[in-house]
């Protein structure tokens, strides 16, 4: 619809225009001397004025201005900066603590050094095939079971050699080791009642038989083994191996309500799936520990989880409800969902976090919305527009040097110099661009090039690429013009080669230059963007219009994060309109032999 | 003519000969740790052959283990007698490969192309007829706007509109999930459906440029004498329009298709990549992209020959049509 009241307008003038003159001719005196009849333009005045006369032409001139003003100027009013992220305080549901049905057996140790999970596993064997020894590195270990699922881990040494036959009981005690009289009845019960271990002063021996012979080895606790997992109340409370183990034994009787260790007096309270044993004190009671058959393990190392958090994390499992709601250490009420696997549960709490604000619908603090890394998406447009827009400029620079030199000097030398540099031109024009670019960037990514180096690269490689077009015009144009009488009085004012090619043959060229200069840019921008739309060209953090287009790739982000992809293809597509509107009003008012 | 068109054939062959050297050129100095990384993930793939094993093949195959020089005229030669090697991506010899998905593309390629004359040429002519018309810059700025509208953006908007909006259209692929269980006309018409959008791109995105050549041309037709003439013997406008000038607009018309025709084997690599049509531009786009070096190398060159035939075709045809252009 412009167009057409374009089109109008422009009769109008015309016709205001051949009426004015008409108009002058005939009020005015029709003598040459008359400066207002023979007003003569230069001829840079005359191109200025048949492209001011060319509407799509200013329209193409108003558009690459604001583009302009939009990259150039914009990122300066723009409050945020090109790779600001933005953040928002949002709930997320994080995984907090992960239990499982404690199925094995565990073992507590009195030194990590002495029972370890080689002993652990030679345990588990051991207890599979009934067996009350087992042998590892020399060393032999007893077990002994105390309880259902609890067995104690003795380390053996011997002591003595026995020798009994016929009820004749013989003790050989080894060096060093001094034993009262009174043992020998108790080695003699159990070998009688054929027993292999014996208790005596609280302490348990065993006696292995040797061929006839028996060995007397003292033991030392060095471990249990449980189903039971006990854990300790709060972060401070140091929980010694001999409590942890005397409280085992404890726990074996259901009668036990309360004991004393060391002088402290404990109190146990059982319910259906767990024991907690609190700390009697003068002041009052305190939570010491919890034993249960959960092994619960708080996600992240900082995080200690209390015993009542962990009592009612248990019930709700037991009772096969999927979520429940403790008060955090402020008192606030939090939810706490429970996902299972087999005999694994993950518990997931609803935690307030910095979240990126990914694809924030446009609003008055973001005009165009934000894109798939939580940045501004108007203002990478700004910066992607002079990334864009800098490419340009200097890669048309580049191989109009390139293209004006080489064009030149196989113009003017002619002959084997020409055909030398035409062939070469011809070379350039056969390499197919878009696959060299494409083959360029992705060995640029398998070298991890850094992303500003890689802009630098893809402008070289863009502008040494393109000269030939230039090139191929420059000459066509020289080969003419060299045969005009004016390079004859240059060529006769002695001045030199060079001069003669850069300040005589060039200047007649740059009209044409200018033009495809012009048209130049819009082709370089579409290439730039191509290529980073395909992830080879300018690379994030740095913002292009064409990788702010290629975040988007499913259907799902097409239709709904129309914000970030539609505004960067428009600018693309106005600022390559605007210079092909541009380049073609300059062709035109350059030429103006293809008006009719 | 004859030793006109003999001398173009040979300088297009040295040509090509150098051409292809210097696409070898650049892919050897591709850094070499790039083929090593290359040899170790193919040696990963299941049932493939050891790291060495790989190693040295992409060696010798590629004269890696020989100067460039050598390397190339071994590859050369080898590429002469029809052996491109193997491709490292597909597993199969660069040229099965190259004829299993030549045909999608020459297919789009064609259609677009037709497309493309049948809108281009009769409103090229319609623009100059009537210039500085309504219908002129109507005209004028829909094929600049054709040429500035990257076919990447103009590719995602068609999709938008008419897959993700209406759903009318498949986003991207030759063919749907379920064209193994159709029939014979149901295939026809699944792979019709999916080429609509591509085919589409490449007509928008082409029929620019044909469009203001038509234009430009037929302008300098009508400025000239002979048509002056034509008018001035009294023919109606039309027979003039219609019978002098578009006769004589055609040469360079002609000539310029003749040389896209060679073009049309090329396909389209961004259209083909956004729309995954297996064609040859987007075999291409994937072999570059994961570095497959054999099947590139004949891309390119494939390339190459493709442009010098065309300019070949189009300088040929120049003087063919117009028999005053007869080159002495």
């Amino acid at each position: 619809m412009d167009n057409e009241n374009k089109k109008d307008d422009k009769s109008i003038n015309k016709n205001d225009k051949s009426e004015e003159t008409s108009y002058q001719a005939n009020s005015e005196d029709n003598s040459l001397s008359n400066v207002q009849r023979v007003k003569v333009l230069s001829p840079g005045m005359l191109v200025i004025k048949r492209f001011l006369r060319n509407r799509l032409a200013i329209i193409g001139f108003i558009i690459i201005l604001f583009m302009f003003i939009f990259s150039f100027i914009g990122g300066f009013f723009s409050p945020y900066d090109e790779t600001q992220v933005f953040k928002h305080i949002g709930t997320m549901s994080k995984e907090y603590v992960s239990l499982s049905l404690n199925e094995q057996y565990r073992y507590t140790s009195s030194d990590e050094n002495i029972y370890n999970s080689n002993m652990h596993s030679k345990f588990i064997l051991a207890k599979n095939k009934g067996e009350t020894n087992f042998i590892l590195d020399d060393i032999k270990y007893h077990i002994s079971e105390e309880g259902k699922d609890f067995y104690s881990i003795f380390c053996l040494e011997p002591i003595a050699k026995i020798t009994y036959f016929r009820n004749i009981l013989s003790v050989n005690l080894h060096e060093g080791i001094e034993m009262p009289e009174e043992i020998n009845n108790y080695i003699k019960t159990a070998i009688e009642q054929g027993e292999t271990y014996f208790k005596y002063n609280s302490k348990i021996y065993v006696l292995d038989k040797d061929g006839r012979n028996y060995i007397l080895e003292s033991t030392q606790n060095v471990a249990f083994e449980s189903l039971l997992i006990m854990e300790k109340a709060t972060k401070d409370i140091e929980v010694t191996y001999e409590f942890k183990y005397f409280l085992r034994k404890a726990l074996m009787d259901d009668e036990v309500s309360i004991f004393e260790y060391n002088g402290e007096r404990y109190e146990l309270i059982r319910d259906e799936y767990s024991i907690s044993v609190n700390h009697i004190k003068p002041d009052g009671k305190e939570p010491y520990a919890l034993a249960s058959e959960f092994s619960i393990k708080s996600i992240s190392q900082d995080v200690f989880l209390s015993i009542e958090f962990k009592k009612e994390l248990i019930k709700t499992i037991m009772s096969g409800a999927s979520s429940f709601v403790y008060p955090d250490e402020h008192g606030e009420d939090i939810e706490y969902n429970i996902l299972r696997n087999n005999n694994m549960y993950t518990v997931k709490k609803l935690t307030n976090t910095h979240l990126i604000s990914i694809h924030e619908q446009p609003s008055l603090k973001h005009w165009l919305g934000t894109d798939q890394h939580g940045m501004d998406v108007l203002t990478r447009l700004m910066y992607g527009g002079k990334i864009s827009l800098v490419i340009g400029f200097i890669v048309v620079f580049l191989e109009t040097i390139i293209g004006v030199v080489m064009g030149g000097i196989a113009g003017y030398f002619g002959k084997l110099t020409d055909m030398v540099i035409m062939r070469i031109v011809d070379v350039f024009n056969c390499i197919p661009f878009m696959p060299l670019l494409i083959i360029i960037g992705s060995v640029m990514d398998a070298l991890d090039i850094d992303p500003k180096i890689r802009i630098y690269y893809l402008m070289l490689i863009l502008g040494v690429m393109s000269w030939p077009g230039i090139a191929r015009m420059v000459r066509g144009q020289i080969l003419s013009l060299r045969e005009q009488e004016f390079m004859i009085a240059a060529e006769a004012t002695g001045l030199r080669i060079s001069r003669r090619i850069f300040k005589h043959l060039i200047p007649n060229v740059i009209p044409q230059l200018i033009v495809l200069a012009t048209l130049g840019l819009g082709g370089i921008i579409i290439y730039e963007s191509t290529l980073s739309f395909l992830g080879l060209g300018v690379k994030f953090p740095y913002a292009s219009w064409g990788n702010i287009i290629s975040g988007v790739s499913t259907a799902y982000e097409m239709t709904n994060f129309w914000f970030v992809w539609i505004p960067a293809g428009m600018l693309i597509l106005l600022t390559v309109l605007g210079f092909n509107f541009v380049g073609d009003g300059l062709r035109d008012a350059f030429d103006p032999k293809m008006k009719r | 003519m004859r030793k006109y068109i003999i001398k173009r054939i040979a300088i297009s062959v040295v040509l090509l000969f150098f051409v292809s050297m210097i696409i070898y050129i650049i892919m050897r100095s591709i850094p070499t740790s790039y083929v090593e990384t290359q040899a170790r993930m193919l040696s990963q793939m299941p049932g493939a052959k050891s790291y060495a094993d790989w190693l040295a093949q992409l060696n010798t195959t590629y004269g890696m283990d020989k100067g460039i020089l050598e390397g190339f005229m071994q590859w050369a030669s080898n590429a002469i007698h029809g052996d491109f090697g193997d491709s490292w991506q597909f597993n199969v010899p660069v040229v099965e490969k190259f004829q299993s998905v030549i045909w999608d593309s020459f297919k789009l390629g064609s259609i677009a192309f037709i497309l493309q004359i049948f809108i281009a040429i009769p409103l090229g002519i319609l623009a100059a007829r009537k210039q500085y018309s309504r219908s002129d810059y109507t005209i004028t700025v829909l094929a600049l706007l054709g040429i500035s509208l990257p076919a990447f953006f103009f590719a995602t908007i068609l999709k938008l509109i008419f897959s993700a909006w209406l759903g009318w259209l498949p986003l991207y692929g030759k063919v749907g999930r379920y064209y193994e269980l159709l029939s014979g006309f149901d295939q026809f018409f699944d792979i019709a459906i999916h080429f609509i959008l591509p085919i589409l791109t490449l007509t928008i995105v082409g029929v620019g440029g044909l469009m203001r050549y038509t234009r430009t041309n037929m302008l300098e037709v009508l400025n000239s004498d002979y048509i002056r003439t034509a008018r001035a013997k009294g023919l109606s406008e039309k027979r003039v329009v219609n019978y002098h000038a578009f006769r004589n607009t055609l040469i360079p018309i002609v000539t310029i298709l003749g040389g896209t025709l060679p073009g049309l084997f090329a396909g389209a690599l961004i259209t083909e990549t956004l729309f995954q049509i297996p064609g040859i531009g987007y075999t291409g786009y994937l072999a570059m992209v994961s570095g497959d070096i054999p099947f590139t190398m004949f891309y390119m060159v494939f390339m190459a020959f493709l442009t010098l035939l065309g300019t070949l075709i189009a300088d040929i045809l120049y003087a063919v049509v117009d028999p005053r252009v007869r080159v002495s």
